[in-house]
């Protein structure tokens, strides 16, 4: 970018972010949560500057390609870990979402930067099917930190283990309700995008309008999708599984589910990639 | 002294050892009959049970085995069951202790106001018994006057912390957001029931379920707190309404059971979280309930860890109470001391008073025209020079007496002065 701002900044400012949080498990001076706090909005500033250069050069833009998409997912994770920092300040939530955020900063350095075939296809259902999956895989991704931290917690509590030093995490009250309606919300978001993306495919405009099925990306969408709505019945029909520890097994397993789609995209995104048959661009589920 | 407490034994023993107020009252009616001649006060709290005496004429060890036996056999526990287990003390160490513990130097949660009135009751408790004698009651009228010493000359009670509160801002902080859609349930209408519901009020507006044996007290508990009172068959219906248990029950044996848990309570709450505080001793709730899905049970044993920061937190203030309990000790092992010097002291008085009064008679028979003016002057003269002749052998009195009963020096007066015992 040639305002000078480019991802190692911001990755930078959460790397920073993320060391003085684990320097928090041993000091607990007020100054290193401001510190965090300061240091980790500069790299949401850079990280949305970024994101906003991006448009500027690409119309597309925020979600034209895979690399836009990863971005934008770790913006919003990093915003919400800014929310959660003023709603749980003395709590140690940054060692598990700051981590995500740069695994997704990593991510995006991996990803392909070739303009997705989504914003070829009509682009309302390509825009919204985008927005979906990658809101979708940040209620993944919290539902499943949430549920992570839930099991933590709980475990320190069953064992009796120290719970106001160190490692400071929300109560599991709060947990088992994030937990629980990021279930809800991933359910939502993955079957939105999903179904956005067949109905983006039967739209696409002089195309053959089969759905792929056989397509890895498809089949693991699908897999995470059927999972998510399983683990719903499972929670309307089963009360316990209402409850903290159950939801949060639910949700570590949409995580896998949620892992083998990242992978599948980084590694072999075949229906994202292939060719149209007029040679325009490249078809989008 | 002999005893145990959350130190170096554990809720087992403690439990089988502790007394409520009533059996604490009959045990020492007992003892009375058993040992006239002995002073006793015992101290049985949640913490701690302690025998404190004091007696004539018996050496150390055989006193200190007398006073295990006693407490052992009321009780009807082995020696090998406690070996290593009880803390024995005595003479200064009882002292220091004693002060210690009423200033709440020494309790789990160091800075408690609890154990302050434990003490307190302890002492009237043997009161009532007439076990108390001079030595006990000074003992415990200085360990009280201590505490409130350390208690207004440094902040460490500045902030009431008990082990309920702790155990409400540490551990039900961790598993509830908020206390006010929450059901909390009380089993028992004890002094620790009520203190743990003073600071869940203080933490949110839960809604407060009272189960008691003792319809009256329970009713009047959950009347205060503006709460709901159960009859006691309603126990496992409230357990399985309850988000919070808070137990302070005086039972023998556990109420709750696994067993029990399981079939009337489990099934019917669905893993829904259960955070229980069991502040009794012996406990209410069996330790495998706390296996249970869904179930963090802690005990006073568990809370060990969460009292230990509070000790950190205090420790900038410890110094100072520790130095108010060290000046309390020495003064009042002083003033003990001192006190075995009060024969000798009175005797070397007399000594010298009656040949005082016999010279000043003697004067004013050879000098009839004194007036009355000029009498007195002589006599004050007299006062002065047998003042001033007594104040270096009681001030080496005083000064030897803070390292203890000056034994020698006593033998020398006795034998300088012709003192008789």
């Amino acid at each position: 970018m040639d305002s000078g701002v480019n991802m190692l900044c911001f990755s930078a400012s959460y790397a920073l972010a993320l060391i003085l949080e684990f320097s928090g498990l041993w000091n607990r001076l007020r100054l290193r949560r401001f510190a965090v706090l300061g240091i980790a909005s500069a790299g949401m500033v850079a990280h949305t500057w970024f994101l906003g250069q991006r448009v500027a050069h690409a119309p597309q833009a925020p979600l034209a390609s895979h690399q836009d998409w990863y971005l934008l997912a770790a913006w919003v994770l990093a915003l919400v870990y800014l929310a959660a920092k003023f709603y749980h300040p003395k709590s140690s939530m940054g060692l598990f979402l700051l981590p995500a955020v740069l695994a997704l900063v990593a991510g995006a350095q991996a990803a392909s930067m070739t303009p997705l075939a989504t914003f070829q296809a009509p682009r309302l259902w390509g825009r919204i099917h985008g927005v979906f999956l990658m809101l979708g895989t940040v209620a993944v991704l919290l539902g499943f930190l949430a549920g992570l931290m839930y099991l933590i917690q709980s475990h320190r509590l069953k064992h009796k283990l120290p719970t106001g030093r160190g490692l400071r995490l929300p109560s599991l009250e709060w947990l088992e309700r994030v937990n629980s309606r990021a279930l809800v919300a991933a359910t939502v978001l993955v079957g939105g995008g999903f179904f956005t993306g067949v109905i983006s495919r039967l739209a696409h405009a002089g195309e053959k309008n089969f759905i792929p099925w056989s397509d890895p990306i498809v089949l693991s969408l699908a897999a995470m999708l059927i999972w998510l709505v399983v683990a719903e019945l499972f929670r309307l029909v089963y009360p316990a599984a209402r409850r903290g520890r159950k939801v949060a097994y639910l949700t570590v397993a949409a995580f896998v589910f949620l892992l083998f789609v990242l992978v599948v995209m980084l590694l072999q995104d075949t229906l994202h990639t292939l060719p149209l048959v007029d040679g325009v661009g490249e078809v989008g589920l | 002294m002999i005893g145990c407490n959350h130190r170096g034994t554990g809720l087992d023993v403690r439990g089988r050892l502790t007394f409520d107020t009533q059996q604490a009252a009959e045990a020492l009616h007992t003892w009375r009959s058993q040992f006239p001649e002995t002073e006793l006060v015992l101290l049985s709290t949640c913490n701690r049970v302690e025998l404190y005496a004091a007696m004539n004429g018996e050496s150390k060890a055989s006193a200190t085995n007398q006073l295990i036996d006693t407490l052992l056999d009321y009780r009807q526990v082995s020696r090998q069951e406690i070996e290593g287990r009880l803390l024995t003390l005595a003479g200064s160490d009882v002292v220091r202790h004693l002060y210690r513990v009423a200033s709440s130097l020494d309790s789990m949660v160091v800075g408690e106001p609890q154990i302050l009135a434990q003490v307190k009751q302890a002492y009237q408790n043997a009161q009532a018994q007439d076990c108390i004698g001079p030595l006990l009651h000074e003992l415990f009228q200085s360990a009280l006057s201590t505490a409130k010493r350390v208690t207004g000359e440094t902040t460490l009670h500045k902030h009431r912390v008990s082990i309920p509160s702790v155990a409400i801002a540490e551990l039900a902080n961790c598993v509830f957001e908020t206390f006010d859609d929450k059901h909390a349930l009380v089993i028992g209408a004890g002094e620790m029931a009520e203190e743990t519901l003073r600071y869940l009020r203080d933490a949110g507006r839960a809604r407060i379920h009272v189960v008691n044996r003792d319809a009256e007290r329970g009713q009047e508990l959950a009347k205060k707190w503006s709460g709901e009172y159960h009859a006691w068959d309603q126990l496992w219906a409230q357990l399985v309404h309850a988000d919070l248990a808070i137990s302070t029950t005086s039972a023998d044996q556990p109420l709750v059971t696994a067993a029990a848990f399981a079939e009337h309570v489990a099934p019917e709450r669905y893993q829904r979280p259960l955070f229980v505080l069991d502040l009794a001793v012996p406990c209410d709730f069996e330790r495998t309930v706390g296996d249970a899905l869904g179930v963090y049970l802690y005990s006073l044993d568990d809370l060990n860890d969460a009292c230990e920061k509070n000790r950190q937190a205090r420790a900038a203030e410890l110094p100072s109470a520790e130095n108010i309990v060290a000046q309390e000790t020495d003064r009042f092992l002083a003033n003990l001391n001192h006190r075995a010097t009060a024969p000798v002291i009175t005797g070397l008085r007399q000594g010298m008073e009656r040949p005082k009064a016999a010279e000043l008679e003697r004067l004013f028979r050879r000098l009839p025209t004194l007036d009355e003016a000029a009498r007195q002057e002589v006599e004050q003269f007299a006062d002065r020079l047998v003042n001033k002749m007594l104040h270096p052998p009681l001030e080496s009195l005083r000064n030897a007496s803070k390292n203890g009963t000056p034994h020698s020096l006593l033998e020398a007066l006795k034998r300088l002065f012709f003192l008789e015992d």
